[in-house]
């Protein structure tokens, strides 16, 4: 038994396997971070001036967004980590609580960076506006899809909370889904003052 | 429960703050920059530690996201500040 709990903290939570997709995410992401760097060394004016045409605000709710949903996250997670046998139900219907902020906040970011979408397109920006926008759509039209998806994985988990499906002994698959969450809320910290702040 | 994760929360709070009102305020500057991209690294690493939970686990597992945050916030500064040349 002991062992059994020495080991579990050994290693990350949640399935090996996502963390190995997250350390390829995160390496991707990296050279689309590092592909937008050094590409602004070439025209530093024109990312300068097409980076004026960007919502800092709208960036703003959405890094506090990613933040505070990440927190919620966390609390479900250890709500689940506290169960014990006989309060398995009481602790998953904690954990959906927290969940269903999160979810809730998923939702949020991905109506705002709708809207923030539709003001670029609607401007007339697309790819091929300039080098600025093509990694901007890139950058943040990539997040945007993984938002979407990890809200997906969120309300799966929560559907499984709601039947009290997570036990002592099987939680991993929500670990799993939280990890993937807050690799897209770490992927979102360097991204937000790199496109939006820094110039 | 510990009350930890609160305090992680208001540190990233309070940094995403202060980075949100540099820019507002056009308040960045070349030497602002570094400023910005440290603000970013302990972010990040709060993330990794309290959030992934990557704190308690074995090192190798926790040094994989630090050290890919610690190589692009320094690769994004070598960029920022390395003169730009036949410009």
């Amino acid at each position: 038994m002991t062992k059994s709990i020495n080991l579990k903290e050994k290693y990350p939570p949640g399935d090996f396997a996502i963390w190995i997709i997250i350390y390829v995410e995160l390496v991707t992401f990296a050279l689309l971070f590092l592909g937008y760097t050094f590409s602004r060394r070439a025209d530093i004016a024109l990312f300068n001036e097409s980076q004026l045409m960007l919502s800092q605000t709208s960036g703003f709710i959405n890094t506090f967004i990613l933040i505070t949903s990440s927190y919620f996250v966390v609390k479900a997670v250890k709500s689940i980590q506290s169960m014990t046998q006989e309060s398995y139900k009481e602790f998953n219907l904690e954990a959906s609580k927290w969940l269903l902020f999160a979810i809730v906040s998923g939702v949020s970011f991905l109506i705002i960076k709708i809207t923030e979408f539709s003001h670029i397109f609607g401007e007339g920006i697309n790819l091929s506006t300039n080098k600025f926008f093509m990694f901007y759509i890139l950058l943040t039209g990539f997040h945007f899809m993984h938002v979407l998806l990890g809200t997906i994985i969120l309300f799966n988990i929560y559907q499984k909370t709601k039947i009290f499906g997570y036990t002592l002994n099987d939680y991993r698959g929500f670990e799993t889904g939280a990890s993937y969450w807050h690799m897209v809320d770490l992927l979102w910290i360097v991204l937000f003052p790199l496109v939006y702040i820094i110039r | 429960m510990k009350k930890y994760l609160e305090y992680v929360l208001i540190i990233l709070i309070v940094l995403t703050i202060f980075a949100f009102l540099l820019g507002y305020l056009k308040y960045v500057s070349t030497s602002l920059v570094a400023v910005l991209l440290i603000t970013t690294f302990i972010k990040g690493a709060l993330v990794i530690d309290y959030f992934m939970g990557l704190k308690d686990v074995r090192l190798k597992y926790r040094l994989i996201p630090i050290i890919w945050l610690l190589v692009v916030i320094s690769l994004i500064a070598v960029a920022y500040y390395l003169p730009v040349t036949g410009a």
